[in-house]
């Protein structure tokens, strides 16, 4: 039973990350339709900018937090700014390839410049663990788990109380609607890919308080955040929380009681049969 | 002579919404008869059970004899009923010659055949010297006629026209009624969902008119032009916005 | 008419000959992964391109036909072209498996669950002993002779055999863009619901589409296999050779016969030139430039270079005053 207990324990930590990584993803796509196969480098980058910050400045991972958030919000603007925007109308093939090359070209210029060493943060502020009864929490997991959850709040704030937050919704609904409301879309959409950004980052910053930083991390954080984002429906915020924790736990027990090496065969497993049997997601979704 | 397509009592619901509600009727072959009714009266999703796109939640349609309400779209065209679809549905980055031979493909292997075919087929609908355009290069009303082009290549015995006057010009109507009568002089059934019934009216042999999803009336056009329940659903307003 | 099958016959001619005039190793070898890559991507394009379906997993038959040659090669002796039209077939099955429940999604849902299946599969082989886990299997040295698809003293054998395995496929996309199929292909990428109003059988043919490309790329997985004398789970059958594949077609242009051999012709020279130019330390460096390349492409010239060179030409008989076939340009 205290298996059980620990996998899901340590599902959840894990899984509020996925959905925090997912509902960047998940919002995108609401509002335009488009999926950012660059989401993983993304992450990526923002891990990087936490690594890159603690070895020159010798920054914690949660000092250099806020600023990864505004690093990657900045590349997820300027993505759509001079990327995305030009792909508007385009047939949507070139939709899809369009942020795939940016996935290709982000990931390998990581590798150029990086090499595709493994590198760890040392010494992070928090680190080790504690015990609740049998139950053991991993604090850096805790943090994150705790970071993510605040920030994943905030966005849902964002989009439910404020004025700019609503045309965001608006526009996710109904873009042509939204326009002649008076929305600019454009702004919209940059802002989402800000958003968007700016969640994935505070993720990879998150992430290196235990996780390896190289150049090809986001590759399996891209999938696992394509198949949350599916499981949830495309477009679904609440969708994309839930598959999120529900992923994060999957994947524990797959890892537990099949082996390591297959746990995420297990997720890719699970995800086709539900998109086969329910293809919009767990949560409906548009 | 049993009719070319008998619907009895068809009835479609979706997820508690009533589209259409115990619908009968019938066309025999060589008839020309329209379908009218308010927006939302059911009419399409009558069109796309016959086709094949949705199947009925009751009810039974048969085709020629055979029961084809539970076939799947592409063994109805090939039983011989074709439609069109009332957002025009082209092949964009097709040209306007493979459009229709992709069509003509369905009665034959050899795409030397459809090429024939449909260049005969694009003459008779006034497409031929649009032939090398690209599907999404024509404008609205030859679309509309690329529709009924592809769906003429599929050789049907009835043609399911949905809506394809609407958004065209007086002078493009007056060529698509042309081009119907053309049509039904080559032997093909029509049926035909319009909101121009000024246009469809002389031309229709039979009308039978929906309102929310149920049938309320059938008769020549005359019968129906002079029925209480049609001109209180839908022809009241129109008509005495008209007067 | 004749005009285009002079310029065949003599590109041909022209490709059979060169390595005979140029014989340095090297760029033999880089004439190899030109047709290899070509030939993946041609089979891609039957689904990718012509029917629409946007496959991220044709890895995994390249991967079966690698592992189906080699296993029957390793415990039966079989010879591997024997062992490659095997591996064809086995593909072929798989595809079938695996198209029931892809062909069942759309769009994104379907690319996403071929991303996942192709992970699902070699995370398998990863794992599973009898077909070398991780390690992989090293193809014994044999003596060198065409029955047993090895040649060690010099490249050019594998480069006419992958010459011919791409004509062939080439003729075999040509075949399929000039019949029924192709037309059918196209109809169902262009509308779904249109292509099943006009009598199309979508599924079929989508599965028709999926089979003929699984089978294609198994053989050339095979080649690879033969010519490496090496092969695991993370060489034959990563996500990054089933990117690689769909670049190579988007770049040449998707749908477009001559598409994905013009897009290797340019890429597979790319990376072997970076690599050479930059050594190990840039040996990633040409996806830099891919990657570049692609959003550029999907950003200006979404058809591809063959699109482009259509257009072109298009241009040129317009301003020449010459007769223009149609206004078949894609934009």
């Amino acid at each position: 039973m205290d298996i059980i207990l620990q996998i899901i324990v340590s599902g959840l930590l894990i899984g509020f990350v996925y959905s925090l990584i997912a509902i960047g993803l998940t919002l995108i796509y609401g509002v335009m339709d488009i999926v950012n196969f660059a989401h993983g480098a993304f992450l990526m980058l923002g891990m990087f900018t936490a690594y890159w910050l603690n070895q020159l400045f010798n920054f914690d991972p949660l000092l250099s937090l806020p600023i990864s958030i505004i690093a990657i919000y900045l590349l997820g603007w300027l993505s759509y700014k001079f990327v995305v925007n030009k792909v508007l109308n385009a047939p949507p093939v070139a939709q899809i390839f369009v942020t795939f090359g940016l996935m290709v070209f982000l990931e390998n210029l990581a590798l150029f410049l990086w090499s595709p060493d493994f590198r760890i943060i040392k010494d992070t502020f928090v680190s080790g663990d504690f015990n609740i009864g049998e139950i053991m929490f991993n604090i850096p997991k805790l943090i994150a788990a705790l970071g993510s959850v605040l920030i994943t709040g905030a966005i849902f704030w964002f989009m439910s109380k404020t004025r700019t937050g609503r045309a965001l919704k608006a526009t996710a609904i109904n873009r042509d609607a939204a326009k002649l409301m008076g929305i600019n879309t454009d702004k919209m959409f940059a802002l989402a890919w800000g958003i968007g950004g700016g969640a994935v980052g505070a993720a990879g910053a998150l992430l290196t308080n235990f996780y390896y930083i190289f150049p090809t991390v986001g590759a399996t954080f891209n999938l696992l955040a394509f198949v949350t984002v599916a499981l949830g429906g495309f477009g679904s915020i609440q969708g994309a929380l839930v598959a999120g924790l529900l992923i994060g736990i999957i994947e524990n027990l797959a890892g537990v009681f099949i082996g390591p090496a297959f746990k995420y065969a297990v997720v890719f497993a699970i995800f086709i049969l539900v998109i086969v049997i329910r293809p919009n997601g767990l949560m409906g979704g548009k | 002579m049993a009719p070319l397509l008998t619907v009895e009592n068809v009835t479609k619901e979706f997820s508690g919404i009533v589209a259409n509600k115990d619908v009968n009727f019938e066309i025999n072959e060589g008839e020309i008869v329209s379908l009218i009714g308010p927006n939302g009266a059911g009419k399409t999703t009558m069109f796309s059970m016959i086709a094949g796109a949705l199947s009925p939640s009751s009810g039974s349609i048969v085709f020629n004899g055979e029961e084809i309400s539970k076939k799947q779209a592409f063994e109805i065209c090939h039983l011989g009923i074709a439609r069109t679809f009332q957002v025009v549905r082209v092949l964009k980055q097709m040209t306007v010659l493979e459009n229709v031979i992709v069509g003509a493909l369905s009665r034959t292997n050899s795409v030397k055949i459809a090429r024939g075919e449909a260049e005969n087929i694009l003459k008779v609908t006034g497409l031929y010297l649009k032939k090398d355009y690209l599907g999404k290069n024509l404008t609205l009303a030859d679309m509309k006629r690329l529709e009924v082009a592809k769906a003429l290549a599929t050789k049907p015995k009835l043609l399911l026209l949905d809506e394809v006057m609407a958004g065209l010009t007086p002078v493009e109507t007056n060529e698509a009624v042309e081009l119907l009568r053309e049509i039904h002089g080559m032997g093909i059934t029509l049926f035909i969902v319009e909101h121009v019934m000024e246009a469809i009216m002389p031309v229709s042999d039979r009308i039978i008119v929906l309102d929310a999803g149920k049938k309320i009336a059938e008769g020549s056009p005359e019968e129906v032009v002079n029925d209480e329940r049609v001109i209180k659903a839908y022809l009241g307003d129109r008509y005495h916005a008209r007067s | 008419m004749n005009k285009k099958l002079i310029f065949l016959i003599v590109a041909v001619l022209i490709l059979f000959f060169l390595p005979l005039i140029y014989k340095a190793s090297f760029f033999i070898h880089v004439l190899i992964l030109i047709f290899m890559f070509a030939m993946a991507s041609q089979a891609w394009d039957l689904v990718g391109g012509y029917t629409g379906q946007i496959s991220f997993g044709n890895a995994i038959f390249f991967g079966i036909g690698a592992y189906t040659s080699t296993l029957l090669y390793m415990h039966w002796s079989v010879t591997p072209w024997i062992g490659m039209l095997v591996g064809g077939v086995v593909a072929v099955i798989v595809a079938l498996i695996v198209g029931y429940p892809a062909f069942k999604l759309k769009g994104h849902y379907f690319l996403l669950a071929t991303i996942g299946i192709g992970e699902i599969i070699r995370t398998l082989f990863l794992n599973w002993p009898a077909v070398g886990g991780a390690q992989g299997i090293f193809i014994p040295f044999e003596k060198e002779s065409f029955w047993n698809f090895q040649f060690h003293s010099s490249k050019l054998p594998y480069y006419y055999i992958i010459l011919t395995l791409f004509i062939l496929t080439f003729l075999v996309s040509y075949f399929v863009e000039k019949s029924k199929l192709g037309f059918y292909f196209k109809a169902i990428r262009e509308d779904e619901d249109a292509a099943k109003a006009m009598g199309i059988h979508t599924q079929k043919f989508k599965f028709v589409a999926f089979a003929i490309s699984a089978f294609l790329t198994a053989i050339t997985g095979t080649f690879y296999a033969q010519y490496l004398m090496y092969i695991d789970p993370n060489s034959v059958m990563p996500f990054m050779l089933s990117t690689q594949i769909v670049l190579v077609a988007i770049l040449g242009g998707m749908g477009y016969l001559f598409g994905p051999l013009l897009g290797s012709l340019v890429l597979i020279p790319l990376s072997e030139l970076t690599r050479v130019l930059l050594g190990s330390s840039g040996s990633g460096f040409h996806l830099v430039i891919y990657g570049l390349l692609i959003m550029l492409i999907s950003m200006y010239k979404p058809a591809g270079l063959a699109g482009w060179i259509q257009e072109w030409n298009f241009n040129k008989k317009k301003a020449a005053g010459g007769e223009v076939d149609g206004t078949t340009i894609n934009s």
